[in-house]
């Protein structure tokens, strides 16, 4: 099956054609608010030099977030577009898993993107060959809640994500000798990444709809934030 | 700081040297009454910012883009009542992209605004064209920018 997987999610404007396990091409620019005039010519350009043509596509596979309010509404939004009018399949994958797939290691691996005022967009998964089983659901927390987790579970993680350059320091200074960081070509999201895990789940669960599929900003409720603002 | 500011004049001499010193990732708030003057500090900083187009208030577009030295975003948040309004804008791509954020009416949304920033507020006074300016700091880049803002 031919995937296009894309990721708006970061600074990062990512898009992958992947043909089952094997990955035909992939282009990605770390450039800051370009999602929105990047993308569509990205993926044309992409598609133009596979020779391909957008009918011949069988899946669209994008990331739903957590992440940039305005990346994810591009992306989602150029996905489902596409759904709608090629009437081919779509699922949403989460940015958060989309980054923990870079990591191919033992041990946890925890995906951390930067959500601002010392707070980050993380999961705590554990790889399993080529399976990601999810060890904590993705949330929106504080830098430090996420270290006291990860200080009471001893096993060696590896940390990657934005989140992890942002809070190196914190992190370094407690929990030192228990995590690894990612390299910085590893830190980014990929393309090729969302169509892997898109197709993964498209041949488990099927298609999501594309009529209510929509990005997932996990926020806090706005209980939740009441409550702190009054702390 | 405190400044004290004798008419239009040096009003825009104060807002555009501030506009000269910005750098990407800075945010500004600006406080103050209605005709205090925060729309006549924010066109004297984008001249700063060697920003062309005619700045205008966005009293109901909320957010404009220009383009200048570096982009700039003017945000006006008078109209709106809580910071769940500014989520649905995005709000957070702005305040921490590699543009300078301008917003007035900033005391609004006081619980949205990044920790690290430079506050104007403005005070009239008794007599009609002058103004006091107090200008707050918050977090190291802003400590220097007001330093080098003394010079």
């Amino acid at each position: 099956m031919k995937v296009l997987g894309l990721d708006t999610s970061t600074l990062m404007t990512t898009c992958a054609i992947m043909e089952d396990d094997l990955l035909l091409g992939e282009f990605s620019l770390n450039l800051d608010m370009s999602h929105s005039e990047a993308l569509v010519p990205m993926i044309k350009s992409l598609m133009d030099n596979l020779k391909l043509r957008m009918e011949e596509l069988d899946l669209i596979a994008v990331s739903t977030g957590p992440g940039s309010f305005t990346g994810l509404r591009i992306g989602v939004t150029t996905a489902k577009s596409f759904a709608h009018v090629l009437n081919k399949p779509i699922v949403g994958v989460s940015s958060l898993e989309v980054l923990a797939n870079n990591i191919f290691v033992d041990g946890i691996i925890v995906p951390m993107m930067d959500a601002r005022r010392d707070r980050v967009f993380t999961a705590i998964y554990r790889r399993k060959l080529n399976h990601l089983e999810e060890v904590l659901k993705p949330n929106a927390i504080e830098i430090t809640e996420l270290i006291s987790y990860l200080k009471e579970d001893a096993s060696e993680a590896t940390l990657v994500g934005d989140g992890s350059v942002v809070y190196r320091e914190e992190l370094t200074s407690s929990l030192n000798g228990s995590i690894r960081f990612s390299p910085g070509e590893l830190n980014l999201s990929r393309g090729s990444s969302v169509a892997k895990l898109g197709l993964i789940k498209y041949l488990k669960d099927g298609s999501d709809d594309f009529y209510t599929l929509a990005p997932d900003y996990l926020r806090d409720s706005q209980a939740e934030r009441n409550l702190k603002l009054k702390r | 700081m405190i400044i004290r500011i004798n008419g239009i004049d040096e009003t825009e001499k104060f807002g555009k040297s501030i506009g000269a010193l910005l750098e990407a990732g800075d945010v500004i708030c600006l406080n103050g009454d209605l005709g205090a003057g925060k729309t006549t500090i924010s066109k004297a900083i984008g001249v700063g910012l060697e920003v062309e187009d005619y700045i205008t208030s966005p009293t109901f577009t909320i957010i404009n883009e220009y383009k200048g030295r570096l982009p700039l975003y003017h945000f006006d948040v008078y109209r709106l009542e809580s910071g769940e309004e500014l989520f649905d804008l995005g709000v957070d791509d702005y305040f921490y992209g590699k543009g300078v954020c301008l917003v007035e009416w900033a005391e609004n949304i006081q619980e949205s605004l990044p920790k690290e920033r430079l506050e104007i507020w403005i005070f009239r006074t008794e007599e009609d064209k002058k103004r006091i300016l107090e200008i707050k700091a918050f977090g190291n880049r802003y400590i220097k920018l007001l330093e080098e803002l003394k010079k």
